[in-house]
C-alpha cells in the first residue's frame, strides 16, 4: 500500500470499469443502469466488514488492469499455459472426459462449457454466462437480477453490483430433471482483481438438478477480493442441490452472498465444502421458505494457519410446515478462528429447524465460537439446536496407533472420518480430492 | 522376545505397577490373573505404550530391543498387538478403511488384495461385508467389539499378542469363536499374553504348557502352570495370597 485511495478515486476507478464492461459484453443499457445506480450507492452504503477496512477496500478497487488473459475464450485450448496446467494438476482435464457430463469454467474473462451442455440445452437446460444471458433473455434477467439482494445493503453488495463480472445463467425448464452433475469452477488470476461472478439459478416446478462451484487452485497472488452473488429461485416441488467447493489461495478474501426462495414443497440443499477458505470467508446466506419447502445449509469448513472463518446462514421459515437444518462440521487448527452463526425464524405455523454445530479443536491457538438464533413467532414451531466443541480423544488416537498408523495418519483418519457424513452427496471425483486436501492440511497443522 | 523389567508404572501420579518383571519367550502362552485394580490393564496398556501411562523405572524390552521410550505405532511395527479390554468408539472411521490402510501401511498389501483379505477373515469372525462399512465399535455390543479386535489379531499376526479380557461382556457363542481363533493365532506361533478371570477361553489348550501368573498390587506373586487357573477359578485368590505372605 503506498499510495492513499480516496472514495473518489475509487468512484472514477469503478467508473472506468462499468464503461470497459458495458463495452466489453455489449450491454444493454438498463443493465449499465444498474451498475451506475450501485456506484451511486456504493459511496453512502455501510461496510460493515468484520475483516477488510475501507482502505483495504479501496486498495482492491484499484488494482491494475489483467494483463494475460486472452478476450475470448471459446474452449479450454485458448486458455493460458499456466492456467491449462492448473487445470490439468486438478484433473478437470481428466474428469471432463471421463465422467462430468456437464462442465463450465469460468475464468476472469468468460465461461467455457462444454458440448453436451448443447445438447442438452433442447430439453429446456440452459447455462450460459450471465452477461449472454443479458442480451439472450433480458425479460427474464430482469425479473430475477438483483431481486434478492439490493445494492445500497452495504458496501460490498455496491461494488458486487457495479462491477459484476462472469457467472453463471442457469435456468431449469419445468419438470426437467438433470441426471448429472453440473460443475463450475472458479479460478483467481489477478492479484487486488475483484472477482464478481454473478449467479441466477432459476429452477421450474419441479425440476431436479446438482450445481457444483468448484473450487479453485493454490495460485500464488498477492490479494484478491472474491465477491459472488449468488441469486436463486427454486419453484414449487423442485429439487435443487447447490454445492460450493472453495479451495482458495491463502491471501484472496471471499465473500460469498447466496440467497434464496424456496417455494411450495421444493427442496433446497447448499452445502459449502470450505477447504481453503482464504485469508477471511465471511458468508451469511439467506433463505425464505414457503409452504412445506426444504432447506438445508450444510458448512464443511477447514480453519488453517490465520485464517477467520464466519459462517452464519438465515434461515426464514414463511410457509406452514417449512423446514431448515443448518448443519456445519469445523475442523480447526493452528490460530485460525471458525465463527458459526447460524438463524432459523419460525414464521407459519407447524415450522421446523434445526441447528447444529460440531467442531474438532487441533490447536490450543484455535478458536471455535457458536452463536445459535432461534426465533418462533408461531407456538407451534419445532425448534432445537445442539453444538459440541471437543478435541480428538486421547483414547481413539491410541487405539489408531497401537495397529501401526503414525500419529498424522491416525489423525488423519479421524479427522476425515469426523467430516465425512457431511460430503455425502459429493461425487466421487471430487471426494478424492477433497481428501487429499484434508490429509494434506492435517499434516501441515501438526 | 518380551522382558518387562522391574516395571514401575504410575498413571496421572498414582503409581500402579510396582516392581513388575516378566518374560516371555516366542510361541508362548502366558496367562494373568489377578483380582480388579492389582495392575493388569495398566501393564497390558504400559506395554502397548499408552501415552497416559508413565513409566517411573524399569524397562520393557521387545526381541532385545529397549521400546520403553517408543511409541504406540512403532511399537505395534514391531510386532505387539494389544487386544482392547474396552475397545474405544471412533466415530466416522469405517472398519474396511481403517483395517485396509493399516495393511497396507504395516505389512506393504495392496490395497485391493487387503480388502479382499479381510472381507475373507472377517466372515470367521461373523461379520459380513456390509458390517465392515460401519464405523470403528461403533453402537458394537460386547461380544462385535471382541470380535473385531480378534479379526485385527488375524490379519496383523502379531508376534506378541496381549489379550485385555477378550471374554468381559461377551455372549456364550462369541466366547466359543473368540477362544477357537486365539488357539488358532498361538498355534500359527503368536505369542499370547491373556488377561483373564476364567479359565474356559482357554478350551482345549494344553494346561501343562501354560505359564500363569497372578498378580497383586502391581506385581507378579507367583507363577505356575496352566493348574493355577483351574485353581484360581475353584477357590478364588485369597488362598493364593494367603500361601504367598504366609
Amino acid at each position: 500500500m503506498t499510495e492513499t485511495i480516496t472514495l473518489s478515486d475509487a468512484k472514477v476507478i469503478i467508473e472506468n470499469q462499468i464503461e470497459e464492461l458495458a463495452r466489453r459484453n455489449r450491454e444493454p443499457e438498463w443493465m449499465t443502469r444498474i451498475r451506475y445506480k450501485a456506484l451511486e450507492a456504493f459511496e453512502k452504503a455501510p461496510l460493515n466488514d468484520l475483516v477488510i477496512s475501507e482502505e483495504e477496500l479501496l486498495h482492491f478497487i484499484a488494482k491494475p488492469e489483467i494483463e494475460g488473459i486472452p478476450e475470448n475464450i471459446e474452449s479450454l485450448d485458448d486458455l493460458p499455459p499456466e492456467m491449462k496446467a492448473l487445470l490439468d494438476r486438478l484433473g478437470i482435464n481428466e474428469v471432463e472426459q471421463k465422467y462430468i457430463a456437464g462442465l463450465a469454467v469460468q475464468t476472469d474473462t468468460g465461461v467455457i462449457y462444454n458440448e453436451f451442455l448443447k445438447e442438452w440445452e433442447k430439453k429446456g437446460l440452459m447455462v450460459l454466462p450471465t452477461e449472454e444471458a443479458v442480451r439472450k433473455y433480458p425479460d427474464i434477467v430482469k425479473q430475477h437480477f438483483l431481486k434478492l439482494f439490493r445494492a445500497d445493503e452495504n458496501k460490498l453488495t455496491a461494488y458486487h453490483t457495479a462491477v459484476w463480472n462472469g457467472g453463471i445463467f442457469l435456468y431449469v425448464k419445468e419438470g426437467l430433471k438433470v441426471p448429472f452433475p453440473l460443475h463450475l469452477f472458479f479460478l483467481i488470476q489477478e492479484s487486488a482483481l475483484a472477482q464478481a461472478p454473478h449467479i441466477i439459478i432459476i429452477a421450474e416446478p419441479n425440476t431436479e438438478f446438482h450445481l457444483i462451484e468448484g473450487c479453485t487452485a493454490p495460485i500464488l497472488v498477492k490479494h484478491s477480493l472474491h465477491l459472488d452473488m449468488t441469486e436463486a429461485y427454486i419453484h414449487g416441488g423442485a429439487k435443487a442441490q447447490l454445492t460450493v467447493l472453495q479451495n482458495w489461495p491463502e491471501y484472496v478474501h471471499t465473500r460469498p452472498m447466496t440467497r434464496a426462495k424456496i417455494g411450495k414443497g421444493a427442496r433446497f440443499i447448499n452445502t459449502t465444502v470450505g477447504l481453503g477458505t482464504g485469508k477471511s470467508n465471511v458468508a451469511n446466506p439467506r433463505y425464505w421458505v414457503d409452504e412445506n419447502g426444504y432447506v438445508e445449509l450444510n458448512g464443511i469448513l477447514l480453519g488453517q494457519k490465520d485464517w477467520f472463518i464466519d459462517l452464519g446462514g438465515e434461515m426464514y421459515l414463511q410457509g406452514k410446515g417449512a423446514a431448515g437444518i443448518n448443519a456445519s462440521k469445523a475442523v480447526i487448527m493452528d490460530e485460525s478462528t471458525v465463527i458459526t452463526r447460524g438463524v432459523i425464524k419460525a414464521e407459519a405455523p407447524k415450522a421446523k429447524g434445526h441447528i447444529s454445530c460440531d467442531a474438532l479443536l487441533m490447536s490450543d491457538k484455535a478458536t471455535m465460537e457458536t452463536y445459535p438464533g432461534l426465533v418462533s413467532r408461531v407456538d407451534d414451531a419445532e425448534l432445537s439446536h445442539e453444538a459440541a466443541i471437543g478435541k480428538i480423544r486421547e483414547e481413539e488416537l491410541f487405539y489408531l496407533m497401537s495397529r501401526g498408523l503414525d500419529e498424522e495418519k491416525a489423525t488423519q483418519l479421524i479427522v476425515k472420518g469426523f467430516l465425512e457424513p457431511m460430503l455425502k452427496d459429493i461425487p466421487m471425483e471430487f471426494l478424492v480430492e477433497i481428501r487429499k486436501i484434508i490429509e494434506l492440511a492435517v499434516s501441515g497443522g501438526m | 522376545m518380551l522382558k518387562v523389567e522391574n516395571l514401575h508404572v504410575s498413571v496421572e501420579g498414582k503409581p500402579i505397577l510396582k516392581g513388575l518383571t516378566l518374560a516371555v519367550n516366542s510361541g508362548e502362552f502366558h496367562v494373568i490373573m489377578g483380582p480388579n485394580g492389582s495392575g493388569k490393564s495398566t501393564l497390558a496398556l504400559t506395554i502397548a505404550g499408552h501415552p497416559k501411562y508413565s513409566v517411573e523405572g524399569g524397562r520393557i524390552l521387545f526381541d532385545d530391543e529397549d521400546i520403553t521410550a517408543l511409541g504406540p505405532h512403532e511399537r505395534a511395527r514391531r510386532g505387539i498387538m494389544l487386544a482392547f479390554q474396552h475397545p474405544p468408539e471412533v466415530e466416522g472411521v469405517r472398519i474396511i478403511e481403517f483395517l485396509q490402510q493399516v495393511l497396507v501401511e504395516t505389512k506393504g498389501v495392496d490395497p485391493v488384495e487387503a480388502y479382499d483379505m479381510i472381507i475373507k477373515k472377517a466372515e470367521e469372525l461373523w461379520f459380513k461385508e456390509e458390517d465392515l462399512h460401519r464405523h470403528l465399535n461403533v453402537g458394537f455390543s460386547g461380544g462385535e467389539r471382541k470380535r473385531l479386535e480378534i479379526l485385527q489379531a488375524l490379519l496383523i499376526e502379531p508376534k506378541l499378542l496381549i489379550l485385555d479380557e477378550p471374554d468381559s461382556g461377551v455372549d456364550v457363542d462369541s466366547l466359543s469363536v473368540i477362544s477357537r481363533k486365539i488357539e488358532e493365532l498361538h498355534q500359527r506361533g503368536t505369542a499370547v499374553l491373556l488377561i483373564t478371570h476364567y479359565g474356559r477361553i482357554l478350551g482345549h489348550l494344553d494346561r501343562e504348557k501354560l505359564r500363569a501368573h497372578v498378580m497383586k498390587d502391581g506385581r507378579i506373586v507367583k507363577t505356575g502352570s496352566g493348574e493355577l487357573v483351574d485353581r484360581i477359578e475353584n477357590e478364588g485368590f485369597g488362598k493364593i495370597f494367603e500361601e504367598v505372605e504366609g
